[in-house]
């Protein structure tokens, strides 16, 4: 109980932390709110400024940004039809067609609200399940350590993008790069090529800016001129209790399917936001509204895809494994600070995780606050010109790679990255698993290497460590599900036809 | 192949289904994707080769090439099966192909082009002049014409973001050549 109240205490009895929050929120929102700007990119391009402060408030300031950056997309996908970010995308399909018929105060109203209920609901779980988890990891060995990256990674490919296959070569080729510097148990210098700034290995930071600021910024010089259409007469308000009634069942489903795909390994708040909104339609009485403007269509992936940020952060402080491409750079934010993310953190400083559920829970009540208040000044933001808003992301993107080290190094890291990222994207590899990878990268060698040594370098022995055999068991269910079922699908339509079907 | 051909090679069989052409067999974009892939690794794969060699003893079975090579090795597995993959995943080809239909637009050249010349430009301006050259050159490359707009940008916001980071946050910025750093 201590540890919670010490915890709390540092940021709700620092005026200072709180301003800090206040910042993370507003800039969130107003990030999360610009289309093409998402919350990976906000956390990036954040980190720089975060350097001088201490490890509590700067954690909790990126948390808060990404707690309020997924709400933030909600904004302009339902004013626009333009979601400011992925997560958001499900909340267009019914937000927009109920802007357009005036009731977009309505739909920002229950989109705030629902968003409030997944995240305060995700942080309870929060609460409860990162002492567990950390528990439980404490049992864990470096051969279950890298079973668990394993899985982190196969579950990142298997879910997100176009191919699972593009994917794990992207979080091959992160990995891959985590290798460039000193080899720590030899000395050796690896990939180096002779260049001094490589031998302490590629920051994260210039990485993250590059991939996620960089090659959006690239993709986005190809539609300079675009202009959205906007709702521009909005008039928050909250949601009735007829509307709260209707959709309290939908909100209660979301906050369990957001917090538990949140939980996962892999890239939570879309893939929950759009989760949220099937099981909404699935279970509504009145599923031929849906598409046209249902009030449960905002409600069941707003409520999702928070829970899912809240989730997320389980696996990132308890196990040190990021949950979704967002919480991989909050995880490089704790390296960069000097902590070590993983049940050490839980058992050494439990306080810290204590402030950031505070910091986080402290984020949900605010924006609830700001986005009902300011959805109008946040509706004409999207008003900036492209033309001005992606040189200022350079701005904030040249700063922000070089402020770590004071090293124009770094720069060329960022662009470099940017220029990979773009083309990696056009080919369909993600750069949330090559992040991922990244970061990773050393955990898993660690693992690995202590793995084989303490096996005599008898790979066998992996499979006689329980945790181990369920991570890569889930693995190998991750990452080949899809085609068993399709194949299953085949064999069934096959057997199914009768020769009389096939014309014979 | 072109798209004529690949129809006359598509003809009926005598069982009444169309045979696969070779086109559809390999995607041939991803076939060059491959190529481009193994030769990197092959590259990596030869940096190992000079990796300093260093006592058992200290390597304990665990040489300083084995875990690269390892994440080479699965990357050319993986690499192989792309030119294929079209034919196993959901949507297929077009799913694949739907961000590369187009060649690279040229504006995006000459923005990275652009950008490397600002990033080269603080060795010899420092960073606050450049901050200024991109806030002016990229909106105008961008056919930004307003320059009610323009000009008060590309001069307060490199201020606000300058004072920011060197007077708050305590960073050092590049000076350049005439020594300006802020």
């Amino acid at each position: 109980m201590e540890p919670l109240l010490n915890g709390l205490s540092l940021i709700f009895l620092d005026p200072f932390n709180i301003m800090l929050i206040f910042i993370g929120v507003l800039v969130g929102v107003v990030i999360g709110a610009l289309p093409g700007l998402s919350s990976p990119m906000a956390v990036a391009l954040l980190l720089p400024f975060t350097i001088g402060l201490e490890p509590i408030p700067a954690i909790a300031m990126l948390a808060s940004l990404y707690c309020a950056g997924t709400f933030g997309g909600s904004i302009t996908a339902i004013l626009i039809n333009a979601p400011g970010a992925p997560p958001a995308v499900a909340t267009a399909f019914d937000g927009y067609p109920m802007a357009k018929r005036g009731e977009a105060g309505r739909a920002l109203g229950m989109a705030a609200v629902s968003s409030v209920c997944g995240g305060v609901f995700s942080l309870v779980i929060f609460l409860l399940a990162t002492p567990l988890l950390a528990k439980i990891a404490n049992q864990f060995q470096p051969a279950d350590y890298f079973a668990l990256a394993v899985f982190a990674l196969s579950m990142l490919a298997s879910i997100s993008g176009k191919s699972s296959t593009r994917n794990l070569i992207s979080g091959l080729a992160g990995v891959l790069i985590g290798t460039i510097g000193i080899h720590l148990t030899t000395g050796v210098e690896r990939f180096t090529f002779g260049v001094a700034d490589l031998t302490d290995g590629v920051h994260f930071v210039p990485v993250l800016i590059g991939l996620f600021a960089m090659g959006e910024l690239l993709t986005q010089s190809t539609a300079a001129n675009v202009v959205l259409e906007r709702i521009t007469s909005v008039v928050v308000r909250l949601p009735s209790r007829a509307d709260l009634k209707k959709v309290r069942m939908t909100i209660l489903r979301s906050c369990g399917i957001g917090t538990f795909i949140g939980i996962l390994p892999a890239e939570g708040s879309t893939i929950a936001a759009i989760m949220g909104y099937n099981e909404a339609k699935r279970f509504s009485k009145n599923k031929e509204e849906f598409g046209k403007g249902a009030i449960e269509g905002i409600a069941g992936p707003e409520a999702a895809n928070n829970a899912a940020a809240g989730g997320a952060m389980v696996p990132t402080l308890a196990l040190g494994i990021p949950g979704s491409g967002t919480t991989a750079i909050i995880l490089a934010a704790l390296i960069m600070h000097g902590l070590r993310p993983g049940p050490h953190l839980m058992n050494e400083t439990p306080h810290f995780i204590y402030a950031i559920f505070g910091a986080m829970m402290l984020a949900n009540i605010m924006f609830l606050g700001i986005g009902l208040a300011g959805a109008k000044f946040f509706a004409r933001i999207t008003m900036i010109p492209r033309t001005i808003l992606w040189p200022s992301v350079f701005v904030f993107s040249l700063i922000g790679a070089y402020a770590g080290s004071s090293s124009l190094f770094d720069v060329w890291v960022m662009l470099i990255a940017g220029l990979i990222g773009f083309v990696m994207l056009r080919h369909g590899f993600g750069p949330a698993p090559f992040v991922m990878g990244l970061i990773l990268g050393k955990l898993i060698e660690e693992s690995l290497s202590q793995s084989m040594i303490i096996f005599d370098n008898n790979w066998l022995m992996f499979f006689e460590r329980p945790f181990a055999v369920g991570f890569f068991a889930l693995t190998i269910l991750g990452l080949f599900w899809g085609q068993f079922m399709r194949g299953l699908g085949y064999l069934r339509s096959k057997i199914g036809k009768t020769p009389l079907d096939r014309g014979d | 192949m072109t798209r004529q051909d690949e129809n006359s090679s598509s003809v009926e069989s005598g069982t009444g289904e169309t045979p696969r052409s070779p086109s559809a067999l390999v995607h041939m974009l991803d076939l060059k994707l491959t190529v481009v892939i193994l030769i990197i690794c092959g590259i990596f794969y030869y940096l190992t080769t000079q990796f300093e060699e260093v006592s058992p003893l200290l390597t304990q079975n665990i040489p300083p090439e084995w875990f690269p090579r390892l994440l080479l090795w699965s990357i050319v597995v993986l690499s192989v099966s792309l030119p294929f993959e079209h034919r196993f995943i959901k949507g297929g080809k077009e799913r694949l192909d739907s961000d590369r239909l187009h060649r690279i637009p040229s504006m995006v050249l000459i923005t990275i082009g652009l950008l490397s010349v600002v990033v080269a430009s603080v060795y010899v301006v420092g960073t606050f002049f450049a901050m200024i050259f991109v806030c002016a050159a990229l909106p105008l490359l961008w056919g930004e014409r307003r320059w009610k707009i323009l000009v008060p940008y590309a001069i307060i916001f490199p201020l606000i973001i300058a004072f920011i980071f060197t007077q708050v946050l305590r960073v050092y910025f590049q000076p350049g050549l005439y020594g300006i750093s802020f």
